[in-house]
């Protein structure tokens, strides 16, 4: 775990990708073996505790931790219960409470989804508690219906809801079910690790050659175990009769039998995951695997080549009704976007104009998705959608004005990084439009976000890169690094009176990302609070007056002009005077307080703060300067300069400039980077003797 | 074709305008990201087990900023409470309609993991506009069983938003009468109630009011603004009649629907009476069923139907080892029984850190929570006592009632009804911080600190939390985000029960490290001795207060740094000692030069609340003046000199 690296860099790395391809065309196996036959018994019995996991001593390693997985064990294989293919996925965990604070893992939730005929339906549920008693015997409480609810979510989702018994610090609480699932497409996947520390988890699953999943692995605890294994599997179909008035009735039933791959992976000992400030998501540290429907060989027939390419993905999404059909019915926007076709010759700011145009018609409803909820003549009469609605229908007005515009589908930090490796469309969950522009720049845009230009991406989009979705070939990876920048541009103009009283002039201009922040503080407080929390960073001095400029103006960075007033406290003049001019407008701790990281820091843009200070002296009084300094970050990741310097008599002129050139700097650089942050405080807070002339 | 030319000229007249945004006052757009149009609600009870309500709700939103909050409806509905219709639209700023809300667009879904059981679902519609001002409608019926509750009328209730008009009317059967309380309404707000055959009709309204601002330390906004609170006189749930004459009443409701469900398994009332000869005293003996209750069970919310009022049973409990608050408070009521010692009560509460207290003179449902009671009678030299009883919580210490349930009225449910009574208060004595830090200065200008810091009552709430629920890692973070240092490194960090005989405590050790401490001017060090006890400031007050001041509770926080000078340094300069008295408090701070030569800076702040739970705005400017006095105080420094040896 020490080397944390990108998931992408961990997959080349670990060389622990599963991919199913290549197998050979027919498969038929001529033996009938036991459906689920995987090799090797089973890591843990269900109803059979373990005495070793009553005593204490094999528990003091996780001393920190409320509770610990002992055994996750789950397997997925094919099966035919009445008739119908469906995925079969049974799970048995046990976990060790150690602290009260681990109860809420006695609860568990298990999301069911269902879609017109398909869906995933819970049985066999059954669970219990065992706590050793003072004789020492296990005592044994047993899951009963009065801990079990299921909750209907939404449309699409039932969660099934249970609580475990008697439920103690020390005891070990079991619990097992059955997943059955007509939708195929979604074979299960698997998290080995979790926000408590997982002892072991095991993960075997098959399915009948004809059918090819892609595997895929995610995060940084390597695999214990990996196998592989050939068996098979006996179904019994229900044929149906295919045409005429008896179209869809029984006629039958088919016994197959197939052979099938296995897979057996287990991971031990994967610490415990958590969240850490300027992160994407902490699922993206996950160990996991992922499982998406490649295609399906069935013998003497041609292979159906699902998603194995990115020509075949993409021509899935153009012929998906909640992506690209919603493209094919966008006539009613020729009107709509004619004027701003003719004021905008040049194509880009075409583009920006037909985004604004969106901008104004729809509002997106805070969901970030890769489909529609309809089509863009209902989203457009709804004036709302989620961000699939919504830049689909940019996409398809930007068309309309006459640009090559393709969908650009990414992921958003929310939902973790993406792998370039492989085309799978699970990864992605948001869509952008993409405008080539002449000479093969691209222009990303997104009707979102009104307080940005049309040049800004939103923060949620700033995840390294995406992808294109061109009506014809494989697309192409974009990156979405912002050329904007987080920009925060404070110019000062200090007097200082011979008592030690200080008058600031001061001028904020939060430009590029900082820019977006403000404006939302803005909206949301109004301009009086907006004013009085700045005050507020600056305790102990008064602010008479404020004027913001740059309100509207999206282009220009909003900008925030203020006096600043700190009384001498005596009234008597001082011989020697201490000012730290800068520490007013400096931030007040080091936003890195933690000695050791284990992820990246993701900013997703790059940034620079600036102050520049002159100091004007009471007539009759000099300063000692202080030392300038440069600090780089290793790699050109980045800079602090601070200089000072008399540009005339009675003159100081500080500058503190911070410059940040990564949009992430890997856990190997935190160090560094907090330590920049420490110098630079340091600097900030350093203070200027100043002295009458003569003393 | 006069007939025709006439139809057309009809079908072509546009509607008229609803709700044009420029029709709004300027003085209700100030600070207001909302106007509420109108807001007129109907009650009508049609006996004592059923009402219907019905509003009629418009809503101009001006700014981004109000879409959230005022563009979307949500109504919570249960098996006790239906929805009969919803319907919307949405108006451009001119008033012209943009869209009707369709029975497609509402959307209907589960809470989700607020609890483990509940029947409570909730449907909501989103009319959210790309552009503002827009203006949305709403028009909804809801059909309630559960006459406990009479809904409370606030039209205006939240910041930034200001109100047009409202009105509300309320009709009852004339043999039902109906309580109301009503709150700041101004005057003219209330009509006479009008009686039409059997029924009698009662009208409020509302004027215009412009948007209100929350302001820091100010009472909840609900306490600011004008309502009418409604309760009924008799009302029926499920079949269970009551009545909400008093608080005896009331209470003799809730323990009536408790009554026979404290039955307990033989071997556990056999287990509780073997105390008996283990802990004679009934308090030590009530700790020991306390610890046997929170050693054994766990607190999982279930809310359904009556169930939500109605206790699960004893033995349910004692088999599945968890409940929810009420569940749990009446099978300690059992175990506590079964011990043999006197009757305790289940006595419901408004829990909630910072939540508004119980309206003492309007008996109603006003409670979320139930906790336990048990008065102990003197006996030999020790005095009568009260217990009270958090039987929710696994970690919570015995017999302590912190923020969440302290300091307010609790309503006890005895078999005589209900009895409201005062939940304990902690004085500043009792809401302790005592820290003791100790400082080695090295000659680059940086430090290491030991830290030990005892927090008790109150001021241990956090803590406490945070000792038991969190592990080491989650403990560090908390505590480095709390450090109002520039740059830190803790190396070390502990916390550890530490009660007093009468309160709960915990106590934190650390170890730091300090880069740089203090400032550098040449040849000296200005550092401020006060590292880790800054009060912070107040927030800047733009304008004049306009809301009263809640003060948070009386405190008392102690702190001793030493400064272990590096050789080569000595104190240039010590600041003044600072004795401030107010009567919000009192503060006082020395720094000193020991024997031999360690600095020491001893600090005492007294905060208190003067008496009443708010005080005038007048008296902000007051109070903020004895805040900034005590940060310019706090921020005091030192300075240091390098000697020339």
């Amino acid at each position: 775990m020490g080397v944390v690296r990108w998931p992408g860099q961990a997959l080349a790395g670990l060389g622990m990708i599963l991919l199913m391809n290549g197998l050979p065309a027919s498969c038929w196996a001529q033996t009938h073996v036991p459906p689920a036959a995987f090799k090797g018994p089973p890591p843990v019995r269900f109803g059979q505790p373990e005495a070793a996991d009553f005593e204490a001593k094999n528990f003091v390693a996780d001393s920190g931790a409320a509770a610990v997985v002992l055994c996750d064990y789950g397997t997925s294989r094919f099966a035919s219960p009445g008739g119908e293919m469906c995925v079969i996925h049974e799970r048995v965990v046990r976990l060790k409470i150690l602290k009260k604070a681990g109860y809420d893992y006695a609860t568990v939730e298990v999301p069911l989804y269902h879609r017109d005929e398909n869906k995933e339906k819970l049985s066999n549920l059954r669970g219990f508690t065992y706590v050793r008693g003072a004789d020492g015997k296990i005592l044994r409480t047993k899951l009963d219906d009065a801990g079990v609810f299921v909750e209907k979510r939404t449309d699409r989702v039932n969660v099934q809801k249970f609580t475990l018994p008697a439920v103690q610090e020390g005891a070990v609480v079991e619990y097992a079910y059955t997943i059955t699932s007509s939708m195929l497409s979604d074979y299960p996947g698997w998290t080995f690790q979790r926000d408590i520390p997982t002892r072991w988890s095991e993960y075997r699953f098959s399915y009948p050659m004809p059918y090819r999943y892609k595997m895929l692995y995610h995060g940084y605890v390597p695999l214990a175990t990996s196998e592989e294994s050939t068996g098979s599997v006996a179904l019994i179909l229900t044929r149906r009769a295919e045409f005429g008035a008896g179209a869809g009735i029984d006629v039958g039933s088919t016994g197959v039998s197939m052979t099938t791959e296995q897979h057996r992976l287990i991971v031990r000992n994967a610490p415990a995951v958590r969240a850490e400030p300027y992160i994407t998501t902490p699922d993206d540290y996950l160990t996991r695997i992922t499982c998406e429907l490649a295609g399906i060989q069935w013998p003497e027939e041609q292979y159906r080549d699902l998603a194995d390419s990115w020509p075949k993905k993409n021509g899935l999404l153009l012929k998906h009704e909640e992506f690209g059909l919603v493209l094919n019915h966008a006539g009613f926007l020729a009107d709509v976007v004619r004027p701003a076709v003719q004021a905008n010759p040049d194509p880009a700011a075409r583009a920006a104009a037909v985004r604004a145009l969106v901008l104004q018609a729809v509002k997106y409803d805070g969901s970030p998705r890769l489909l529609t909820s309809g089509s863009l003549k209902h989203t457009w009469e709804q004036r709302r959608g989620n961000s699939a609605d919504v830049n689909l229908l940019l996409v398809a007005a930007l068309r309309q004005a006459g640009l090559v515009a393709q969908p650009l589908l990414l992921s958003t930090r929310a939902h973790g990084y993406v792998s370039q490796e492989y085309p799978l469309l699970d990864q992605f969950n948001y869509v952008l439009a993409a405008v080539e522009l002449p000479g093969g720049h691209d222009l990303l845009l997104d009707a979102t976000e009104p307080l940005l230009t049309a040049d800004a991406l939103p923060l949620r989009c700033l995840n390294k890169i995406g992808h294109t979705v061109p009506a014809e070939g494989e697309g192409r990876w974009v990156s979405l690094a912002p050329s904007l920048r987080y920009t925060h541009y404070q110019e000062v103009k200090m007097t200082l009176d011979a008592q030690g009283g200080l008058t600031s002039q001061a001028r904020e201009d939060f430009g590029g990302y900082a820019g977006l922040a403000a404006r939302e503080k803005l909206a949301q407080l109004g301009e009086k609070k907006f004013a009085a929390e700045l005050a507020s960073e600056h305790p102990s001095w008064e602010m008479p007056s404020y004027q913001l400029s740059g309100t509207t103006n999206l282009g220009q960075p909003l900008s925030i002009s203020y006096t600043l007033r700190q009384p001498a406290e005596t009234a008597t003049t001082a011989e020697e005077l201490y000012v730290k001019p800068l520490a007013t407008f400096s931030e007040d701790s080091n936003p890195f307080q933690l000695a050791e990281r284990s992820f990246p820091v993701d900013f997703g843009m790059l940034r620079q703060e600036v102050i520049s200070l002159t100091l004007t002296l009471p007539a009759g009084y000099t300063a000692e300067l202080p030392k300038p300094t440069t600090l780089a970050l290793p790699d050109q990741g980045g800079r602090y300069v601070y200089a000072a310097s008399s540009p005339a008599p009675g003159t100081v002129q500080l500058l503190s400039r911070l410059t940040l050139d990564k949009p992430v700097y890997s856990a190997q650089e935190y160090h560094a980077l907090r330590e920049l942050y420490r110098q630079m405080l340091a600097k900030q807070a350093e203070a200027l003797v100043i002295k009458k002339a003569g003393s | 074709m006069l007939y025709l030319f006439f139809t057309t000229l009809t079908l072509l007249a546009p509607p008229a305008p609803k709700y044009p945004a420029d029709a709004i006052a300027p003085a209700l757009r100030e600070n207001a990201h909302a106007v509420v149009r109108a807001y007129d609600e109907k009650v009508v009870v049609k006996s004592a087990s059923q009402l219907v309500k019905t509003v009629h709700k418009v809503v101009t939103v001006l700014d981004e900023s109000g879409s959230d909050d005022y563009g979307m409806l949500a109504l919570d509905y249960s098996s006790l409470r239906h929805i009969s219709y919803l319907r919307g639209a949405v108006y451009n700023a001119q008033g012209q309609l943009l869209h009707q809300l369709r029975p497609s667009e509402i959307h209907d879904q589960g809470m989700g993991s607020n609890s483990f059981m509940d029947d409570l679902r909730t449907r909501y519609a989103d009319l959210r506009q790309p552009t503002t001002p827009y203006t949305v409608e709403f028009d909804y019926e809801i059909v309630s069983e559960n006459t406990l509750f009479y809904p409370d009328w606030q039209p205006q209730d939240a910041e930034n938003l200001a109100l047009e008009g409202a009105t509300l009317q309320v009709t009852m059967p004339t043999a039902l009468p109906l309580r109301y309380q009503e709150q700041l309404l101004p005057a003219g707000a209330a009509s006479a109630p009008v009686a039409t055959g059997n029924q009698t009709t009662y009208r409020w309204q509302l004027p215009a009011a412009p948007a209100l601002e929350r302001e820091p330390l100010a009472p909840p906004l609900d306490e600011l603004l004008p309502a009418v609170h409604l309760a009924p006189a008799t009302f029926e749930v499920q079949g269970h009649a009551g009545s909400l004459a008093s608080w005896q009443s009331l209470g003799q409701w809730v323990y009536q629907l408790g009554q026979g469900r404290d039955a307990l398994p033989p071997a556990l009332t056999a287990k509780m009476a073997q105390l008996i000869t283990v802990a004679p005293d009934p308090r030590e003996r009530a700790r020991k069923v306390y610890e046997f209750l929170q050693g054994s069970t766990r607190y999982v919310s279930v809310q359904l139907g009556l169930g939500g009022w109605q206790t699960a049973s004893a033995t349910a409990v004692a088999t599945g080892g968890y409940g929810d608050c009420k569940a749990l408070s009446n099978y300690t009521c059992a175990l506590l029984k079964a011990a043999g010692l006197p009757p305790a009560y289940v006595a419901l509460v408004g829990a909630g850190e910072g939540a508004s207290d119980v309206r003492a003179d309007f008996p109603s449902s006003q409670f979320n929570h139930a906790i336990l009671c048990m008065p102990l009678a003197a006996h030999g030299t020790i005095p009568a006592d009260t217990l009270w009883l958090e039987c929710t919580s696994q970690t919570d210490a015995f017999g302590y009632m912190g923020a969440f349930t302290g300091n307010r009225h609790a309503l006890l449910l005895t078999p005589e009804g209900g009895r409201l009574v005062a939940t304990p208060r902690y004085g500043a004595q009792a809401n302790r911080q005592q820290r003791r830090t100790d400082l080695w200065l090295n000659t680059e200008g940086g430090a290491k600190a030991t830290v030990r810091t005892q927090r008790l009552g109150l001021a241990q709430d956090t803590y406490a939390q945070l000792l038991h629920n969190a592990d080491p890692e989650q403990q560090k973070k908390y505590v480095s985000s709390r450090l109002r240092l520039s740059h830190f490194t803790i190396t070390s960090l502990r916390l550890a029960n530490a009660p007093t005989p009468a309160l709960p405590g915990v106590v934190e050790t650390m170890g730091l490290e300090l880069a740089s401490i203090g400032t550098a001017a040449g040849r000296r060090i200005l550092l401020e001795p006060n590292l880790l006890g800054r009060l912070g400031a107040l927030p800047a007050q733009v304008g004049p207060r306009l809301t009263p001041l809640a003060l948070p509770p009386a405190s008392l926080y102690q702190d001793t740094v030493r400064l272990h000078l590096p050789a080569g340094f000595r104190a240039e300069n010590l600041p003044q000692p600072t004795q401030l008295t107010s009567a919000y408090g009192t503060y006082s701070s020395t720094c000193t030069t020991l024997a031999d030569g360690t600095l020491q800076y001893v600090r005492l702040l007294e905060t208190r609340r003067p008496s009443g739970t708010t005080l005038p705005a007048a008296k902000y400017s007051e109070y903020q003046d004895f805040r900034r006095k005590i940060s310019q105080a706090d921020n005091a420094q030192v300075v240091l000199v390098k000697t020339d040896a």
